[in-house]
């Protein structure tokens, strides 16, 4: 046991509330005032599992934290690691008369996406990160999960199990906020994070993953791990840039401010990273970087990184051509946004779109043989709201709205939605179904779509089960079928999937502008 | 659906198809000792082709329920559907020599004119509708959420009145140490609100339909707040601007149902009397033909 002298406690029924006294014992607690803990009596629990006991479920809502005194578990993500795609055309006559698009699950390797995340591992709500390609992990004594869940009330972000018998203590949020101010439990957090996870974290930032594992050393003995409370400001636009950050808990607001609003870019998450300009030195922030709750960054500074990019030459040229780019994208999103209004702007984000479903609303009865047909397509679940942004008289029914703010990315346990460049949704394919940015999207543009999968018998080693596991959807415009099956199916010729480009400049002659390979 | 110049196709065609048929029936029908007659072979002739086109149209209803798949476009059963089941009537009619009959025959004449008629009048609305309802209703919604939408609003009425009132109650708490005379106590600023509320907008909200509602009608909602605003201090006119969009929101509501209920409610009559029609269309064949 982590504790020898606690032994004679610890054996106390699972679910008894752990005394003052006892927590006291503990040296993670020993800066924590006495007086808080009587206070606070209930609030700590112990908890036991014996072998083969699931701690807690990934997508379930919860509000504690797990903190191991003894024994190992193992973290894993139950759900197909594989994004929704629908099957391609069948062949021969009758098959393709009675077609019916049925979705499945595709890795990355059998279907690779427009700007699909090539992360090698999958953020967790625990000290280590998940294996893209084998994704279980183990967690042993001394070791927390389960924060993000505590702190912020997300679900949980994988599957956790006792691999042996394990006593844990469960605490609520004001336990756990407390413990987050103690200096020795600061430190442990982040001697774990250093030797768990900011190996992965580094090695997921492009520029960073040919590095040797030498100069990853140096850098983990280097960085400095900052906390934020909601709201606060991590760096602002304008400010000079002179640190590069990597999220190891909590979630950022990427925004720009321009003539008619703020724009707001992204929500990152734990394994995300920003400021890569900085790191050159020099130059100012295009964007505003602000804490939505309680987040914890690992920030490199520009003057420890730049000894060691004197080093390796190849990380300054990555540095720099990333830094190109994203000025470029700046400049020209920009000068857009300074030609027309920030509503119209965002619009346009749309001829980014690969195409667009449009309806005519002066031919439309409003019968939703569209939305029937969006059902029928996919086992049920449609992904076609007839309800989209409108332009004189037609009605865009995208796939995404690409709003101002996208609440349908905040709170993600896993970090697996995101924007694309264009501002639309792209969902990755760790997404392990908790349904949160389908309940956050406003609009109901994403959809949980229910398949069975084959998942590991805990209960028979060795065997497999039929589970039903659920992951997030929007809509992919039937890419199979020269038709999607909404157009197809209108009887009134009021549903058509264009071109972008011709139908904003031709259709409604709007000008048009690329708003530039921020997309690239 | 619009008629527009894509069905040019479709027009020209069913000239076409006209055209011969009134040929070949002006042909038929001079030389013809006892006059034209169902049962002879041109007789036969149009009356097969005219109950084929009946029974394509009427597959339609089939058509839409498996959308998916692919027996080609939605569209272009439905332009088939319009188009023939409008030549249709004519070839009955040459099939029929223009006599009525009597019995059967005088039932199924009454309903081919009946649903050709609701047909027509099926198409004018489907032609016209959908520009009123996108010119009239800028705030429409989806049908099937209309329930839902209108608790939304009832709602959020509720909820804007309560802070009102509450709003005027903690300002007549605050004034209660005040020495000062006061003519008109602070709480009661906002009773014609929560009055006109009470009387006039909660079973406006509760019952859209309602005959005699002044909010009903928009100019006399107009007038209607334009006269609240008078009798409640300046602070809860924001209250009544937001009540006000409320009630906009419930007219363009109670609007598209309206109109949705034009633009759908024809079908009630003409699917049944079109599956009727059909029936009896196979019965008068069978005995026809066999007797």
């Amino acid at each position: 046991m982590l504790f020898e002298e606690l032994k004679d406690i610890a054996r106390q029924p699972d679910g008894t509330p752990v005394a003052a006294e006892d927590l006291l014992r503990l040296p993670v607690f020993k800066d924590i005032s006495p007086q808080f803990l009587k206070k606070n009596a209930n609030a700590t629990v112990w908890r036991h599992f014996r072998r083969g006991d699931v701690v807690c479920r990934e997508g379930e809502f919860g509000s504690t934290a797990f903190y191991i005194l003894e024994g190992k578990a193992s973290v894993e993500l139950a759900t197909p690691i594989a994004h929704v795609k629908a099957r391609g055309r069948p062949s021969g006559l009758l098959a393709r008369l009675t077609s019916k698009l049925t979705s499945h699950l595709a890795a990355r390797g059998e279907d690779r996406r427009e700007e699909e995340a090539d992360r090698r591992s999958i953020p967790i709500d625990a000290p280590v990160d998940l294996s893209y390609d084998h994704p279980v992990a183990e967690l042993g004594p001394g070791e927390l999960f389960g924060e993000m869940t505590c702190m912020n009330y997300y679900p949980r972000s994988a599957t956790v199990r006792a691999e042996t018998d394990c006593t844990m203590l469960e605490m609520l949020r004001n336990v756990l906020d407390v413990l987050q101010k103690s200096k020795a439990f600061r430190a442990q957090l982040d001697e774990t994070y250093r030797r768990r996870a900011l190996d992965s974290h580094l090695r997921d930032v492009p520029i960073f993953r040919g590095l040797t594992q030498d100069f990853i050393d140096h850098l983990r003995g280097r960085v400095e791990l900052l906390r934020f409370a909601p709201g606060q400001a991590i760096c602002k636009q304008g400010d000079p840039a002179d640190s590069f950050y990597l999220v190891r808990l909590g979630f950022v607001k990427i925004s720009e401010g321009y003539p008619g609003g703020e724009l707001v870019l992204a929500y990152l998450s734990r394994g995300d990273y920003f400021g890569e300009i900085g790191l050159l030195g020099g130059g100012a922030r295009t964007a505003t970087c602000s804490a939505l709750d309680h987040v914890e960054v690992v920030r490199i500074s520009a003057e420890d990184f730049r000894a060691m990019v004197e080093k390796y030459p190849g990380v300054r040229s990555g540095l720099e051509r990333i830094a190109r780019e994203r000025e470029e994208a700046n400049r020209e999103r920009l000068r857009m946004v300074r030609s027309v209004p920030l509503e119209s702007f965002l619009a346009q984000g749309l001829m980014e779109a690969q195409s667009l479903l449009v309806l005519d609303l002066e031919k439309c009865t409003r019968c939703d043989a569209c939305v029937t047909a969006c059902a029928d397509s996919h086992d049920g679940v449609t992904r076609l709201v007839r309800e989209g942004l409108r332009f004189e008289n037609f009605l865009v029914a995208t796939s995404c709205r690409q709003c101002r703010d996208p609440l349908c990315m905040v709170g993600c346990p896993v970090g697996a939605i995101r924007r694309r460049n264009s501002l639309e949704v792209i969902i990755e394919d760790w997404c392990i179904g908790c349904g949160l940015c389908s309940k956050n999207c406003p609009y109901g543009n994403i959809n949980m779509h229910s398949f069975t999968a084959q998942a590991e018998d805990h209960e028979h080693p060795g065997h497999k089960k039929a589970v039903v596991q659920k992951k997030a959807t929007t809509c992919d415009l039937c890419t199979e079928h020269a038709e999607p099956s909404c157009v197809y199916a209108c009887p009134h010729d009021a549903a058509h999937r264009v071109e972008p480009r011709d139908f904003f400049a031709g259709t409604l002659g709007q000008r048009v502008g690329r708003t530039g390979k921020a997309a690239q | 659906m619009r008629i527009d110049r894509t069905h040019k196709g479709w027009l020209i065609v069913s000239l076409a198809i006209f055209g011969v048929s009134l040929l070949l029936y002006g042909l038929y029908r001079v030389p013809a000792a006892k006059g034209s007659m169902g049962g002879t072979a041109m007789g036969l002739w149009f009356g097969s082709v005219g109950f084929s086109f009946m029974i394509f149209a009427g597959l339609l209803g089939a058509r839409k329920r498996v959308p998916v798949y692919r027996f080609g476009r939605a569209q272009t059963w439905m332009r088939g559907h319009l188009w023939l089941g409008l030549l249709s009537m004519p070839l009955i009619l040459f099939h029929s020599g223009f006599r009525y009959g009597h019995g059967l025959t005088a039932l199924l004449m009454t309903l081919l004119i009946a649903v050709v008629a609701s047909g027509v009048f099926g198409a004018m609305l489907q032609h016209y509708m959908p520009r009123v309802i996108t010119r009239e209703v800028s705030m429409e919604t989806i049908y099937d959420e209309i329930a839902h939408v209108r608790a939304q609003l009832l709602e959020e009425a509720e909820e804007l009145i309560k802070q009102a009132v509450d709003g005027e109650k903690a300002a007549a708490g605050a004034a209660e140490g005040d020495v000062a005379v006061v003519t008109v106590p602070v709480s009661d600023q906002a009773a014609p609100l929560r009055n006109f509320y009470e009387q006039e907008m909660r079973p406006f909200l509760e019952k859209p339909g309602r005959r005699g509602s002044a909010l009903g009608d928009a100019a006399q909602a107009r007038s209607a707040f334009s006269q609240l605003r008078t009798l409640v201090p300046a602070p809860l006119h924001t209250t009544i601007e937001d009540l006000e969009g409320i009630c906009e929101e419930e007219r363009q509501i109670t609007l598209q149902s309206q109109l949705h209920m034009w633009l759908h409610g024809w079908l009630l009559v003409h699917i049944p009397l079109s599956l009727a029609l059909i029936l009896l269309g196979a019965v008068h064949a069978v005995m026809a033909l066999r007797f």
